[in-house]
């Protein structure tokens, strides 16, 4: 069986390290709740490497406009022809900021147009139950950013499967923070990575 | 004197009784050529037809060779045997027809496709058609050869020279999904991948924690509703009772990597698996893509089939289990030749999964119909079978001709016998 390593992709431009607390967090949580056989430890990746490959899951965010160059543009539509899925994150929480504009645009040059993703989609019930959609962060209750609870994520989907997921709702803060502290949520909010990874690892 | 006379009369009374005993066989053989007007009737194949259609209104014609320049159709050779079934002597030969056969069955594949097999002599070429045209030509390198195409219209034959073996798809597959069992984990996500992308209806239970499976369409292991299980890993094992029941009722088991090494499917497997042997190769190329994978040798039983080997280890085996069919297959990790490979490698790895799981498949034929009244698959071996072997041509011909030449030496001698009788008895009287 092959051990599953989270993955963040490094790119040249922006800030892609801005979460540093995500990956230990979603590592911690699969392993509290799953039998997947999960690497202690995640890796980063640049964007523009042969070894994205190596990783069919990889998180990307941050809070900087995205400027890819064209070594990484090839990589990311290599990676996603064969089936690689890329989970991108606006850090900033809104629909209107730079990350999200040269993001968005960055994934229509080099995979597609992103699309509504529908509440009902399997990534909501692959291993626990999302029956509204995408849970709600604390950022976006609270306000923050462009004030809008973000009713989906976005997507583009290849032969029925995501291949790019994109959300707004800065799970980047959301789920950065260590994973000790857990202990003090009533409800686990980092429960939705779960579903990410799951569905990545089965369909 | 009177001594010597006696001896004369004698010579006389035998010549005379050797010219009546020549007289009575050489009227005896005459009588008998005539005798049931049993007349030799010859043809070659550019005129069998018409040649046919005359014999059989002739009543005389019942003796009937056939030299063929090429191997009759079907409905020659047929009307040969309803003559010879009538009463007639009918005989052939051959100045050296190929002999050719030629079989079609469909793939069991979900893109479709064709496989021709055909026999033909070592070392010739054969034009292969269908009812559309030329589809390829094979020069086989053995006694037989084979050729995959997409799609083939109507009948197909494959010919040499003027010799050519017809045959026609007599049959269709009714296809059945594929039941992939294992954790969920890159191979699992990418196997179903590469079989749905194929075409194949996959189904899967994937465990995911404790008691806890993400399920894909419904798990029935049933050969009316799934043609194969794919066991990924030990996960599989719990339900080897009932992939054993489903496998010797005649389902297609493809256990993968370490699954063999669980105990459940002890009964099952091509052999024993060895210790991980690693990848051969870093980078994954295009000639030999499986050498960058490790993967678990089989040591096969007396009753399996070594499929694939490397380095003197064998990495895919096949058995026969009751009426179904297991393929071990060794490799681990194969979702990095898709993911790491070379261009070609995500339809190259598509490809090797679709055919490993067609190979180890249920499938239950649909017989097709057809009316075809040209199709033959074996023209020379079905010759042999309708008319027995071929006559010599030499003694086909000569025969004939030797009871003349015979009858001519027997009259030259009744004639030779008679001057002497007769001038034994003119010069009695001088002496």
């Amino acid at each position: 069986m092959s051990t599953f390593t989270f993955a963040t992709a490094s790119y040249e431009s922006g800030d892609w390290d801005s979460a540093p607390l995500v990956p230990p967090n979603i590592i911690d949580t699969i392993a509290r709740y799953t039998s997947i056989d999960v690497s202690p430890t995640g890796v980063v990746v640049p964007l523009g490497s042969p070894d994205l490959t190596r990783y069919p899951l990889v998180f990307l965010t941050g809070h900087l406009p995205v400027r890819l160059t064209s070594a990484e543009r090839e990589q990311v539509a290599r990676y996603v022809d064969r089936g690689g899925m890329l989970f991108v994150d606006d850090h900033n929480h809104d629909i209107d900021g730079a990350f999200h504009k040269t993001a968005t645009e960055e994934i229509r040059r080099s995979v597609g147009e992103l699309r509504e993703l529908p509440n009902d989609h399997p990534v909501y019930s692959a291993f626990f139950r999302f029956p509204d959609g995408p849970p709600n962060t604390g950022h976006e209750l609270n306000g923050w950013g462009d004030n809008l609870l973000h009713e989906h994520l976005l997507a583009v989907e290849r032969e029925g499967r995501i291949a790019v997921l994109y959300s707004n709702k800065d799970y980047s803060s959301e789920w950065g923070y260590h994973p000790d502290n857990k202990r003090f949520l009533a409800v686990d909010n980092t429960k939705f990575a779960v579903n990410i990874v799951v569905y990545a690892l089965t369909r | 004197m009177r001594s010597r006379d006696r001896a004369r009369g004698a010579l006389e009374w035998a010549l005379r009784s050797g010219v009546l005993i020549l007289l009575a066989w050489v009227t005896w053989r005459s009588t008998a050529a005539l005798g049931p007007s049993r007349e030799r009737r010859e043809a070659r194949s550019s005129a069998l037809r018409d040649s046919l259609e005359a014999w059989t209104l002739d009543p005389r014609a019942e003796s009937l060779h056939v030299t063929l320049d090429e191997l009759p159709a079907l409905r020659e050779r047929d009307w040969l045997v309803a003559l010879r079934r009538a009463g007639a002597a009918v005989s052939w030969s051959s100045k050296g027809s190929s002999a050719l056969a030629l079989t079609i069955e469909p793939e069991n594949d979900p893109a479709g496709g064709v496989r021709l097999a055909l026999a033909a002599p070592t070392g010739s070429s054969v034009v292969v058609n269908d009812s559309l045209g030329v589809l390829d030509t094979v020069v086989t390198a053995g006694p037989s050869a084979s050729l995959r195409v997409r799609a083939l219209l109507g009948v197909a034959s494959s010919a040499i020279g003027a010799d050519s073996a017809r045959a026609t798809l007599r049959d269709s597959i009714a296809r059945r999904g594929v039941l992939v069992l294992g954790s969920a984990g890159w191979e699992a996500k990418f196997v179903i991948a590469a079989l749905e992308e194929s075409g194949w209806n996959v189904s899967a239970r994937l465990a995911v924690a404790p008691g806890i499976f993400v399920r894909q369409g419904g798990v029935e292991l049933d050969t009316s509703v799934t043609g194969v299980v794919v066991a990924l890993d030990s996960t599989a094992a719990r339900d080897a009772r009932e992939i054993t029941r489903f496998v010797k009722s005649g389902g297609g088991l493809v256990i993968a990597g370490g699954a063999a090494r669980s105990s459940g499917f002890g009964s099952l497997v091509a052999g024993k698996s060895g210790a991980r042997v690693s990848a051969a190769t870093i980078a994954f190329s295009d000639s030999a893509p499986r050498r960058a994978l490790g993967f678990f040798p089989v040591a096969v039983d007396d009753d399996a089939v070594p499929i694939e080997s490397r380095d003197g280890e064998i990495a895919v085996a096949a058995r026969r289990v009751g009426e179904g069919r297991v393929v071990q297959m060794g490799y681990d990790a194969t979702w990095r030749w898709r993911m790491q490979g070379a261009d070609a490698s995500p339809e190259a790895h598509r490809g090797w999964w679709s055919h490993l799981v067609a190979s180890a498949a249920y499938r239950p034929a649909h017989q097709l119909r057809y009316d075809d009244t040209t199709v033959d698959p074996a023209p020379l071996a079905s010759t042999f079978d309708a008319l027995g072997a071929p006559t010599a041509v030499e003694r086909a011909t000569a025969a004939p001709a030797a009871v003349p030449a015979l009858r001519g030496w027997m009259l030259l001698a009744m004639l030779a016998m008679l001057l002497v009788e007769w001038a034994s008895r003119r010069l009695r009287g001088r002496t």
